[in-house]
C-alpha cells in the first residue's frame, strides 16, 4: 500500500497563501497530473511533500503512515524542472547516482547498481564517467529520473520536467516515464503546465488555480468534460487546437 | 582543470604574478639557507655605513648588511602571512557554513555575531587580539589570522547561501543526506574557486599588516625579524641611509602585488569565462576564417513582387567564440511580403534567435553580420547607420522579445518609455506623444490604458508587460513586428491572447510578421509560411497548411514529437537521438546527417542546397538528399543513448 495522500494541506510564507487546503491522492501505480498556471501553488504542494517547503496546515502521508522526513530511507522522491541545475556540476554522474542508493552493499554492488539504473533510462553505462557538462538537456534530465530511482522510492513527484528541455527531447523523457510508470508500477504526480502532455502520461488529472484544487477526475473525463470554467480556459489555450491546417 | 590553470599562466599579468609568486617562495626557501650567516655577521667597522660595492643597502647600527637581512626576512615574513591566511580561511569556513549545518534559528544567531564582526575595522581587531595576546609573533598570527575571519565568514556564507538554493542540494536533501555531507560534498566544491581566490588576495593583505603591526612593535621582536621589523629599524635611521627603511618597504610590496595579482589572474581564469560567443569578432579574425561558403543556397526567384517588406540573401553571422570565430547563422536566405506571417523554428542554438537579432540590426558590437542583401523597405541594412536610417528603423521595426520583465526599464514609467519612441522619432510633443500611448495601449487591449501608463513595469502582470511591448512596437506604424518567442515566458491561457492580438494586429494593418519559436505547434497556428532552421541553415521552408505534410526529417521529427491534445496515446513519441550540433564545430555535408535516420555517404559527404523537389508546389523548399522518403519505423524498445562527446 504506497498511496500519496495530500490531506487539507495549506502552506503560507509569510502573509501569502501559495497552498490553502488542498486534498489530493496518487492512487498505488497510477500517474496524476497537476496542471495550473505559474504561481497556482503547484510546485510548492511538490516541495512541501518532500520536506523543502513547511506545512502550516493538513498532513501528507504515504501509505497512510506520515512521509518520513528524517533519516536515510526516503520513499518519496523528486525531480526538478531544470536538469542543468539539479545535478552538481562537480560530480560525474555515476557519483551522483550512487549517492542516492540507500547505504549498505558492497562498492561493487553499488557500481552494478548503478550501472542498471542508467540502462533502466536509457543512457549508456559508460556516462556513469562524465560530468553532467557534457551531457544534452534530455540526458540529464534521464540522470535525473535515475538518481530519483536510485533511492528505491514508492511515489516519484516530477515538477514540470520537460518545460526546460528542447520539444525534440521532450519526447525521449515522456516515452521514459511512461515506460517507467508500466514497468516498475511507480505511482507519480506529474506536475505541468502543458495540458497536451499531461494528456499523454496521466491517468487522473487535478487543476490548481491560486492555491486551490479547483477540479480533479480522470484524464479523459476532465479533458472533453470539464467542470470548471478555468479548466476550459485552459483547454481552449492548448496551441495546435484551432491550426490552420485544415483551412485552405 | 589543468587547462584553466595553464590559460592563467599564458596571459601576462598572469604570467607576471606566477612568475613573482615562485621568485619570492623560492627566497624564503633558500634566503636562510644562503645568506643566514651573512645576515648576522656584526661588523664594527661598519656601523650604519652608506650604500656602496660591499654592502649594496648599507648596515644597521650593528654593522649587518641589509640588503642581507631582507633577503633572509623573506623566510619569516612568508611564513607568519600564510600562517594567519590559514587560521582566517579556516575560523571563516567554520563562521560562514555554520548557519547552513546548524538549521534556521542558531544559524541566524552566528550570522549576526558574523556580521557585528565585520562592521569592525580588520586593523582595530587585530589591534584588540594583539593586546589580548601579547606582543610577539604568536600574538601577531593569532591577531591578523583572526581578525580576517569575519570578513571571509561573511564571504563564504553568501556564497553558500547561493549554493543552497541550487536544486541540486534540494535533491540531496530529498535523499536524507545530512547536512555536514551536503556541504562538504556538494556546496564548498561549487564554492571553492572564489575562495581560493580570496584567501590568495588575502595572503598578501596578511603580509601588509604583518609588515603594520611589527612597525607598531607588536608583531615580531628581536633577535627575530621580519620585513615590518626592519622597517622599523631603518625608519630610525632614515636621514643617515634612506636605503635601510626603502628596501623592506619595497619587499613588502613586491610581495605583496605578488599574492594580490597572482590571487587576481586566478580569479580570471578560473572564474566563469564571460561572454562566450557573444564577443565582437575583431574584422581580421572572422576575415581570415573560411571563406563564406556560398552554396546552391538562395537562389533568387525570377520574379521578386513589389510587396516584400524584407529580403534576406545569404545572411551569415559571426561572433567569436573561446576558441576563434563562430558562424551560428550560415547562409540563410529568405524574404516576408506585406502582412505575411513567417514563422521561424528550431532548438535552442540552431540560430534563430540570431537571425532576429541581425535583421532588427541589434546585434551590433556583437558580432559581425554579412550578406549578399538585406533589405527592410528597400533599404539596405547594412549601410553605415545615420540618424534618418535609425528613425527608418524605429518606426518601421518593431522587436517584440522573450522576457517583457528585462525589456523594460524597471525605473521608469510604462507611458515614459513608449513615449519616447514618438517624442524621439516622430518629433512630436510630451503631450500628443502620452495620448498617442494611451491610444497604443488601448489598441493592444489594455483595460484603463490612461491611468495604466503611469505605472511603472512591475505593476504590469506579464500578459500586460508584452502586450505594452507590442504596444511600443506600434507606436510607429511598423511594416514588420519581429518576434523572438514572445510567449516563452507566459502563462499558457495568456499565450493564446498574445497571440490572438499579434493575429489581429497583422490583420488590421497589413503588418508582416516575424515570429520565432521552438514550438513547431504555436508556429503553425500563427503563420503562413515556416522556416525551419538547424544548425544555422533553413532546412526547410513551406506553407503552414503543409506542416503534417513536412518532406525534412528533422521537421517531421520536430512535428511528431510534441504530444497534443489528438495524439495517439498508445503510440510513443518521437525522439531524436543526439544532440544539437555546436556552432563551433559544424561538420562539412549535411549537419543533421548524424541524428538522421535517412542519412547515406552522401549526406556526410555534400550538404544539400534549399530547392523546390516538386513541380506542383513551388513555395516549398527544402535541403535534404532524401526529403520525403520513408522514416524507418521507430523501434519498439528504444535503443540505448549513446555517450555523446563534449563539444
Amino acid at each position: 500500500m504506497s498511496e500519496l495522500r495530500f490531506e487539507d494541506v495549506t502552506v503560507r510564507y509569510g502573509r501569502t497563501t501559495a497552498v490553502d487546503g488542498v486534498s489530493l491522492t496518487v492512487p498505488e501505480g497510477a500517474v496524476v497530473g497537476l496542471v495550473g498556471e505559474s504561481g497556482s501553488g503547484k510546485s510548492t504542494l511538490a516541495r512541501a511533500a518532500v520536506g523543502l517547503a513547511p506545512l502550516t496546515g493538513g498532513r501528507i502521508t504515504l501509505g497512510g503512515a506520515p512521509v518520513p522526513a528524517r533519516g536515510r530511507s526516503r520513499p518519496l522522491q523528486m525531480v526538478f524542472q531544470d536538469p542543468y541545475s539539479s545535478l552538481d556540476p562537480r560530480m560525474t554522474v555515476g557519483r551522483c547516482v550512487a549517492e542516492a542508493i540507500p547505504p549498505g552493499g558492497s562498492r561493487a554492488g553499488r557500481r552494478a547498481e548503478v550501472e542498471r539504473l542508467l540502462e533502466l533510462v536509457h543512457l549508456n553505462p559508460a556516462c556513469a564517467a562524465v560530468v553532467p557538462s557534457r551531457l544534452s538537456g534530455g540526458q540529464r534530465q534521464r540522470v535525473a529520473l535515475a538518481r530519483a530511482l536510485a533511492a528505491r522510492p514508492r511515489v516519484i513527484i516530477a515538477d514540470e520536467i520537460t518545460s526546460a528541455l528542447d520539444v525534440s527531447v521532450q519526447g525521449a523523457v515522456l516515452n521514459l516515464v511512461r515506460e517507467l510508470q508500466r514497468e516498475l508500477g511507480l505511482a507519480m504526480l506529474f506536475i505541468s503546465h502543458n495540458l497536451a502532455v499531461v494528456r499523454y502520461v496521466a491517468s487522473h488529472v487535478a487543476v490548481m488555480r491560486h492555491g486551490r484544487l479547483v477540479e480533479q477526475g480522470p484524464t479523459t473525463r476532465v479533458l472533453t468534460e470539464p467542470g470548471h470554467d478555468f479548466t476550459r480556459e485552459l483547454l481552449a489555450a492548448v496551441p495546435g487546437r484551432t491550426t490552420r491546417r485544415s483551412t485552405p | 582543470m589543468k587547462g584553466r590553470w595553464t590559460r592563467i599562466v599564458r596571459t601576462p599579468l598572469g604570467l607576471t604574478a606566477t612568475v613573482l609568486v615562485v621568485a619570492i617562495a623560492a627566497l624564503a626557501v633558500l634566503g636562510p639557507v644562503l645568506w643566514g650567516s651573512g645576515a648576522d655577521a656584526v661588523d664594527t667597522d661598519a656601523i650604519l655605513s652608506q650604500p656602496s660595492a660591499e654592502h649594496w643597502a648599507g648596515t644597521d647600527n650593528l654593522g649587518r648588511d641589509i640588503l642581507l637581512r631582507v633577503l633572509v626576512a623573506s623566510r619569516l615574513s612568508i611564513t607568519l602571512a600564510l600562517l594567519a591566511i590559514v587560521i582566517t580561511v579556516v575560523a571563516g569556513l567554520l563562521l560562514g557554513s555554520a548557519p547552513f549545518v546548524l538549521g534556521r534559528r542558531p544559524g541566524r544567531l552566528v550570522a549576526a555575531v558574523v556580521n557585528i564582526a565585520v562592521a569592525f575595522p580588520g586593523l582595530l581587531l587585530a589591534l584588540f587580539f594583539a593586546v589580548v595576546f601579547g606582543v610577539g609573533a604568536t600574538g601577531a598570527v593569532l591577531a591578523i589570522g583572526l581578525a580576517g575571519a569575519p570578513a571571509f565568514g561573511r564571504l563564504t556564507q553568501t556564497l553558500v547561501a547561493g549554493v543552497a538554493e541550487r536544486d541540486y542540494v534540494a535533491a540531496a536533501r530529498t535523499m536524507g543526506i545530512g547536512r555536514f555531507r551536503i556541504l562538504v560534498r556538494h556546496v564548498l566544491p561549487n564554492i571553492a574557486e572564489p575562495l581560493v581566490v580570496n584567501a590568495t588576495v588575502g595572503a598578501g593583505t596578511a603580509l601588509l599588516s604583518f609588515a603594520g603591526l611589527s612597525f607598531l612593535g607588536l608583531g615580531v621582536q628581536s633577535p627575530s625579524y621580519d620585513w615590518g621589523r626592519l622597517l622599523y629599524d631603518g625608519i630610525g635611521t632614515i636621514y643617515v641611509n634612506a636605503a635601510a627603511a626603502l628596501v623592506p618597504g619595497a619587499a613588502v610590496l613586491l610581495a605583496g602585488l605578488a599574492f594580490n595579482l597572482f590571487g587576481e589572474s586566478v580569479a580570471k581564469g578560473l572564474g566563469i569565462p564571460v561572454g562566450i560567443g557573444l564577443r565582437a569578432a575583431s574584422p581580421a579574425r572572422a576575415g581570415s576564417a573560411s571563406g563564406p561558403e556560398r552554396t546552391g543556397q538562395g537562389e533568387d526567384p525570377g520574379d521578386r513582387p513589389s510587396d516584400v517588406v524584407l529580403d534576406v540573401r545569404d545572411l551569415e553571422v559571426t561572433v567569436s567564440g573561446p576558441s576563434g570565430p563562430v558562424r551560428p547563422v550560415r547562409g540563410v536566405s529568405f524574404d516576408v511580403r506585406r502582412g505575411e506571417a513567417v514563422g521561424i523554428v528550431g532548438e535552442s542554438g540552431s540560430g534563430k534567435s540570431m537571425t532576429a537579432l541581425a535583421i532588427t540590426r541589434l546585434l551590433a558590437d556583437q558580432g559581425r553580420v554579412d550578406a549578399s542583401r538585406l533589405d527592410l523597405l528597400g533599404n539596405d541594412l547594412l549601410a553605415p547607420d545615420t540618424p534618418a536610417r535609425r528613425r527608418m528603423l524605429g518606426t518601421t521595426l518593431a522587436m517584440v522579445f522573450q522576457d517583457p520583465m528585462t525589456a523594460f526599464n524597471p525605473t521608469r514609467r510604462i507611458g515614459a518609455q513608449l513615449a519616447e519612441v514618438a517624442t524621439h522619432h516622430q518629433g512630436m510633443s510630451r503631450r500628443d506623444a502620452m495620448a498617442r500611448v494611451v491610444d497604443r495601449l488601448t489598441a493592444v487591449r489594455i483595460p484603463d490604458a490612461d491611468t495604466r501608463v503611469r505605472q511603472y513595469p512591475h505593476e504590469f502582470s506579464g500578459g500586460m508587460r508584452q502586450r505594452a511591448m507590442i504596444g511600443m512596437g506600434l507606436m510607429g506604424t511598423p511594416a514588420l513586428i519581429v518576434a523572438d518567442e514572445p510567449t516563452t515566458a507566459l502563462d499558457v491561457t495568456v499565450q493564446q491572447q498574445v497571440l490572438d492580438l499579434l493575429t489581429a494586429i497583422r490583420e488590421a494593418d497589413d503588418v508582416a510578421l516575424i515570429l520565432i519559436s521552438h514550438d513547431v505547434t504555436v508556429v503553425g497556428e500563427v503563420c503562413d509560411r515556416i522556416l525551419v532552421m538547424y544548425a544555422g541553415r533553413i532546412v526547410e521552408d513551406m506553407p503552414a497548411a503543409d506542416l503534417a505534410a513536412a518532406r525534412h526529417p528533422y521537421t517531421r521529427a520536430l512535428v511528431d514529437a510534441v504530444p497534443d491534445m489528438n495524439t495517439d496515446l498508445d503510440e510513443l513519441l518521437a525522439t531524436i537521438p543526439g544532440r544539437p550540433v555546436d556552432p563551433a564545430d559544424v561538420p562539412s555535408g549535411c549537419a543533421y546527417a548524424d541524428r538522421c535516420p535517412l542519412a547515406d555517404a552522401r549526406c556526410q559527404a555534400e550538404d544539400p542546397p534549399l530547392a523546390a523537389d516538386q513541380a506542383d508546389s513551388p513555395r516549398h523548399r527544402v535541403a535534404c538528399w532524401h526529403a520525403g522518403e520513408a522514416l524507418p519505423a521507430q523501434p519498439d524498445d528504444q535503443s540505448i543513448d549513446e555517450l555523446v562527446e563534449s563539444p
